[in-house]
């Protein structure tokens, strides 16, 4: 793709025919993707389109139907210390008894392994990721009183002191103020730049033609998948956004104008 | 000095049922945090099926063959549970309310039955049902501190792996731990304490023990370290309280004497405690409140105007902190009011700003007393949202 087409280790997640059913309803269905890293990847489409979905199918969160994912070109065992997580934010309680380091020092358990306790390095690991997202001064402080925005950096802070080389986040800018977007965005852009595979789902189609390089839509299959540019087009969308006729309007609108913001 | 005063089997027992308040804590942090503790509520209901069973099949009573009984039906018991919320679609609160209603029936009939028809050795077996520690033997103390020694260990080596699945199940699982593993190792820790539970606040209460201390020590910290050890400790107490209570008033059962301890220290914990606590809130409340009226009526007096309705209170307050003096047109402000009042217009300013470029941050931090940006959110954050304000205008 970039010249390093050599690199046996370029990240690459591929989705072959795959079908997630919930009660015998298809939310995925025979979705066919191969993303190719390095890259900051969208996931995007409507409502209940199955993105989040998407994204549990590959880590073992929910049980396939049909297909497999791989990572690498092998299975996702083989790979667990190379992948990264990000949750919806609503998915913990934010009352929960922990601080902002804790949450972060998360991210270093996989590595660790059973019953070892994080110790120094850890500890300077999950200071750097505060530092990256620009929590460092709120590292004792209880996760519930923290803005949306802020919360939403702690999760990536934690992703980030997984030291993976594939990121997959579910909705990482839903509830999130305008800065906190710009910081996320510029992370995710700066891994990326380091080699990364970054998959992010995402709602917002105005940013998403500004910041990823490649794009699919989705909606329970994958109507088009590429560069950003090729396939955010007004027929794709009218097709992705189908049965929405004002939700499309406004999209257009927004593709045109977040297509020229770089 | 003591042992002269009490006999040394009481001390054994006092001993083992502090050890077992302690475990009990320990485990019912993670549990509540977990939010299952009303797994354990089945799983003590369905215990005493098992002492019953277990007392018929070996004819005596043996406390570590009764504890036995007691965790194979309680297991039994959160098994169909599982059964019952898989392959059935009953609802989960009538799932539990038909195993509970089951599985304790059957415990009662059996004891009762046993007791009833006077079988040799049956004396006593009733005890299960509310606790009563005054029977219980320096042997059979020793084998209960063992097994809660054991299960506070577990909690405290697991301690990591457990909080991680309690706090983010989604994240534990795609990182590769066992989220089933873990999760089947809690609630196994749960049914041996409440077995271990058992003699000390029996199958009626022993859920108790485990869910009302760490409610109690929520209350202090926000850190789950420090939560269970302080859930351990109050367990302790609790416990202990039981025991004198149990040995000093002939035929008083230890369970309802153990919850009620439990239930005073989780009701002062709630009142009481720093920053959580009903106390602390209430007195927080009204600092706000005061320094609101307060930068109400500043903000009019600066105006020229009379000093609002209802501001008796807060011009008392005023004229003694002088920042507000009696002249002879009525009142104005001092020196430091007039600052006071300018800095205050200074910060609504401010917030008012942050308000219209960063509305998340505002909800999250701002208060009616109008704190200082500058204290409530961070340096880097607050640097961004004053350029962002910039760039707008």
């Amino acid at each position: 793709m970039d010249g390093a087409g050599g690199d046996a280790m370029a990240p690459v997640v591929e989705f072959h025919d795959v079908t997630v059913a919930y009660a015998g309803r298809p939310v995925l269905w025979h979705v066919d993707l191969v993303i190719r890293g390095p890259a900051l990847y969208g996931i995007v489409g409507p409502n209940g389109a199955g993105k989040s979905t998407l994204l549990k199918a590959a880590l073992g969160l929910v049980p396939l139907a049909g297909g497999r994912v791989t990572f690498d070109g092998g299975a996702l065992a083989d790979s667990r210390a190379r992948v990264g997580y990000v949750p919806q934010r609503e998915t913990v309680d934010w009352g929960f008894p922990v601080n902002v380091m804790d949450v972060v020092l998360m991210g270093t358990y996989g590595r660790l392994g059973w019953f070892r306790r994080p110790g120094r390095r850890e500890r300077d690991v999950a200071g750097e990721c505060l530092r990256r997202v620009g929590l460092a001064d709120l590292a004792g402080r209880q996760i519930g009183r923290l803005s949306g925005g802020q919360q939403q950096r702690v999760f990536l802070a934690r992703a980030l002191a997984q030291e993976a080389v594939i990121y997959l986040l579910d909705e990482p800018m839903a509830g999130v103020d305008a800065g906190s977007q710009e910081l996320i965005f510029g992370v995710l852009d700066s891994l990326r730049a380091a080699g990364r595979l970054v998959i992010v789902v995402h709602h917002d189609l105005r940013s998403a033609a500004g910041w990823f390089d490649g794009v699919a839509l989705v909606d329970m299959r994958v109507v088009a998948a590429g560069p950003t540019a090729a396939v955010l087009t007004a027929e794709n969308l009218r097709r992705t956004y189908a049965g929405q006729p004002a939700v499309l309007e406004e999209l257009a609108r927004a593709v045109a104008a977040g297509g020229r913001t770089p | 000095m003591i042992a002269a005063l009490v006999p040394y089997n009481t001390l054994v027992v006092a001993a083992a049922v502090a050890a077992v308040g302690l475990a009990a804590g320990m485990v019912g942090a993670l549990a509540v945090l977990r939010r299952r503790a009303l797994a354990g509520d089945a799983a003590a209901h369905g215990s005493l099926a098992g002492v019953a069973t277990a007392f018929l099949a070996t004819g005596r009573r043996d406390l570590g063959w009764l504890l036995v009984g007691g965790l194979v039906t309680s297991l039994a018991t959160l098994a169909a549970l599982v059964a019952i919320r898989r392959w059935t679609r009953t609802r989960d609160d009538a799932a539990m309310a038909l195993v509970l209603g089951v599985s304790f029936g059957a415990g009662v009939a059996l004891v009762t039955g046993i007791t009833a028809r006077g079988l040799p050795d049956s004396a006593g077996l009733e005890q299960f049902l509310l606790g009563h520690t005054a029977g219980v033997t320096a042997g059979d103390a020793a084998l209960l501190a063992v097994c809660a020694l054991g299960a506070a260990g577990l909690v405290t080596l697991g301690l990591k792996e457990l909080t991680l699945v309690a706090f983010d199940e989604a994240f534990a699982a795609a990182a590769g731990w066992p989220v089933g593993l873990v999760d089947l190792g809690l609630v196994g820790l749960i049914a041996v304490m409440v077995v271990v539970g058992l003699p000390a606040a029996g199958a009626v209460l022993v859920t108790a023990l485990l869910v009302i201390p760490p409610v109690a020590a929520r209350q202090w910290t926000d850190r789950v370290g420090t939560m269970v050890l302080l859930a351990g400790l109050f367990g302790t107490l609790s416990a202990l309280v039981g025991v004198v209570g149990s040995a000093l008033v002939p035929r008083l059962p230890t369970g309802p004497v153990v919850v009620l301890a439990a239930a005073a220290l989780a009701a002062v914990s709630a009142v009481a405690a720093p920053g959580r606590g009903w106390w602390s809130r209430r007195a927080a409340a009204r600092r706000a409140l005061v320094a609101w009226r307060e930068g109400d009526l500043l903000a009019s007096l600066a105006r020229g105007d009379r000093p609002p309705a209802g501001a008796d209170g807060a011009l008392r307050r005023a004229l003694a902190d002088g920042l507000v003096a009696r002249g002879a047109g009525g009142f104005t402000l001092t020196a430091a009011g007039t600052a006071r009042a300018a800095d205050l217009a200074r910060r609504r300013e401010a917030w008012a700003r942050i308000l219209a470029t960063a509305p998340d941050d505002a909800r999250a931090f701002l208060t009616v007393d109008l704190p200082d940006p500058a204290a409530v959110i961070d340096g880097a954050r607050l640097a961004e949202i004053r350029s962002a304000a910039e760039r707008c205008r």
